[in-house]
């Protein structure tokens, strides 16, 4: 697995930039992970709010929460989080949430 | 236009690249994605490309390392060769090994089968995607190993010494074929080469430990582990209910209870996970239905039981058999007559047909697609529902493994027409389908350039069947939907139309075949499609 250096931490990053140690994670390293995936940078409010959100749920479940449950429990609308991050929720959100790749047919 | 002649041979030869994929050979789109076609793939970079075996097409797929010395790759030789004479004897093979021992010796190299593959067709007719190619590369080392036949190919030349370069290409070839069987419908002689590049995989992943790692670490090993391939916990599973419960209410007004673990129920009904998380309006829907006609059925909240998914299928059988048996265990457990499979194809297969070669005696539970059930609802006159409300261009997907194999086509189909006034059927259709691309596991084989290759060759000739069915009303103000009643076809479908913005372009959206019925449902005033929503 190759490595990579986010926020002065190394980190163990998979082909497709998600880190493999969630537990490293911090806001530091989100900040560094959203230089490619968030459409503004620093994050403003929307895009951390989101990205608590989804940080906070998987540490609770384990999984990313569903992208309907996402959207209606920040009122946002999908079009508005392919805004903020445009590789969509999965592929941009997550990995800034420093959530590894989302996995099964999702 | 000259292209190199490629040879079966060729595939031992080391190079960097055994075929260059050229955009301007890709099957050509119809308006108005006549450009969109064309746009160029990701490339590997050079660091991956030193690291992964990627030389067959510049494409990775199962995401393989490249071994670390020759005396590693002379290992890996003599344990495929020792995997291949198990894989043809009866002790070692006994769920597959008619079919292969057949199809390894019936081809009568016709090619018969060649046109009707849509990856082939879809990549401008590529020789290393050809259904015969990875066929006849595994019965060249078949005869020159295993069963001495090899004198005609050492005479002609067309003979090759099994090498690791050879192999690395064979199994990323065996993930160039999305197993949907089109061509074996097409042989006259039976010749099924989906079934070869199953066994293939199946070899790589028993006896080499290697495959695609969506499909075994994060898939089949996660399942069987926390419960579910998506990484999905009881208690998560427990949370998404609850908030289906709320949306249902908020949509529909209906207050209902979805019944999990509910012991003694009539039906065991088994989603694949993925619709929870992303697309709950599915088994909402199923929920709505089951509810207003009166089913007695359940979920279950046990491990594995919550997730209808058996990625084992597509590459590994003994991975198979262990999800098959939780899923019969939780089903005899709740004492249910039957476990229903809701709207996932790979899972149909996996449960009700493959699953017979394993469950045996009184772990035999009867096992049935939900689609029965639904038409046998939907003309009940149990609920009521007026056709009107689903007045837009509708066409349905056929998901291979339920219609192509399992003979499902009508059910579906004689709800839609009676629901959808505008329902229209794409070319081709039914048995004769053409797969969405993402078959045997590629819609969530999400690594490095993959996901390109899909889009583009895949899932090509997907793209222009759903094109081509609106063609008539192309305009994006026009709004209209797919119906793809599997949760693997909606993850490649939503991927493709996202690639070739259709929702934009062509005003076009996608969802499962539950959704239309309640829809459909006069009680309920607030449309369950969100049209706008649907083809943003």
């Amino acid at each position: 697995m190759p490595k990579g250096i986010l926020a002065g931490v190394e980190f163990e990053i998979d082909e497709d930039g998600f880190i493999q140690e969630p537990e490293k994670w911090s806001e530091a390293v989100a900040e560094d992970l959203a230089k490619d995936e968030s459409s503004i940078t620093p994050m403003p409010p929307d895009q951390w709010r989101l990205v608590n959100y989804i940080r906070d749920y998987y540490l609770q479940f384990g999984v990313a929460p569903p992208v309907r449950m996402l959207c209606k429990k920040n009122d946002f609308d999908l079009k508005y989080v392919y805004e903020m991050f445009p590789k969509g929720p999965a592929a941009g959100a997550c990995k800034v949430a420093g959530l590894p790749k989302p996995t099964g047919c999702v | 236009m000259s292209k190199k002649k490629t040879k079966v041979a060729d595939i031992s030869k080391p190079s960097e690249q055994m075929a260059t994929l050229d955009l301007k050979d890709l099957m050509p789109l119809p308006y108005p994605l006549t450009e969109d076609g064309l746009k160029p793939m990701k490339s590997l970079t050079e660091d991956q490309k030193c690291r992964y075996e990627c030389s067959l097409d510049g494409v990775c797929g199962v995401g393989m390392l490249k071994p670390e010395s020759k005396e590693e790759e002379e290992r890996m030789v003599k344990a495929f060769l020792e995997g291949l004479k198990k894989l043809l004897s009866k002790e070692n093979n006994w769920t597959f090994l008619q079919p292969l021992l057949l199809s390894l010796k019936y081809c009568a190299k016709c090619q018969t089968c060649n046109d009707a593959c849509p990856v082939y067709v879809g990549s401008g007719k590529q020789e290393v995607y050809r259904p015969t190619y990875r066929s006849e590369v595994l019965r060249k080392i078949v005869h020159k190993y295993i069963d001495g036949e090899g004198i005609f190919d050492r005479l002609t030349g067309d003979d090759f010494e099994l090498n690791w370069t050879a192999l690395a290409r064979l199994i990323e070839s065996a993930y160039r074929c999305t197993l949907c069987r089109r061509c074996a419908q097409t042989c006259p002689m039976g010749v099924d080469n989906g079934l070869i590049s199953h066994e293939i995989r199946k070899l790589f992943s028993q006896e080499l430990g290697i495959a695609a790692p969506e499909l075994h670490e994060k898939g089949s090993v996660q399942q069987l582990k926390v419960g579910s391939s998506t990484g999905m916990n009881p208690a998560a599973l427990a949370d998404i209910i609850e908030f289906m419960e709320e949306e249902i209410e908020e949509k529909t007004g209906k207050k209902i209870k979805i019944p999990v673990d509910k012991k003694g129920a009539d039906i065991l009904l088994i989603h694949n996970a993925g619709e929870y998380l992303a697309w709950p309006e599915n088994p909402a829907a199923f929920a709505i239905i089951f509810d207003a006609a009166g089913i007695n059925y359940t979920l279950s909240s046990d491990l594995v039981s919550y997730d209808a998914v058996n990625y084992g299928l597509w590459y590994d059988d003994f991975q198979l058999a262990r999800v098959v048996l939780k899923h019969a265990q939780t089903a005899k457990e709740l004492g249910v007559k039957k476990i229903m499979v809701g709207e996932c194809g790979h899972a149909h297969k996996a449960m009700i047909v493959i699953s017979d070669r394993v469950l045996t005696g009184e772990m035999n539970v009867p096992r049935e697609s939900c689609f029965p059930l639904l038409e046998e609802i939907v003309f009940s006159g149990k609920l009521k529902l007026d056709p009107q409300k689903n007045n837009f261009p509708v066409t349905l997907h056929d998901p291979c493994n339920m219609v192509r194999l399992m003979g499902i086509v009508e059910p579906q189909r004689r709800i839609l027409r009676e629901l959808c006034p505008q329902f229209r059927e794409m070319t081709p259709h039914g048995v004769d389908n053409y797969c969405c691309g993402g078959g045997s596991g590629f819609a969530i084989m999400q690594g490095m350039n993959f996901p390109d290759w899909k889009m583009a060759i895949s899932g090509r000739m997907k793209v222009k069947q759903v094109v081509d069915a609106f063609q008539d009303e192309i305009s994006p103000d026009i709004k209209k939907l797919l119906s793809a009643p599997c949760s693997n076809c909606k993850g490649q479908i939503r991927d493709l139309f996202r690639y070739y913005e259709l929702g934009p372009k062509c005003g076009i959206g996608y969802t499962g075949a539950v959704e239309f019925i309640v829809n459909a449902m006069v009680d309920i005033k607030q449309p369950y499609l969100d049209l706008d929503e649907l083809t943003a």
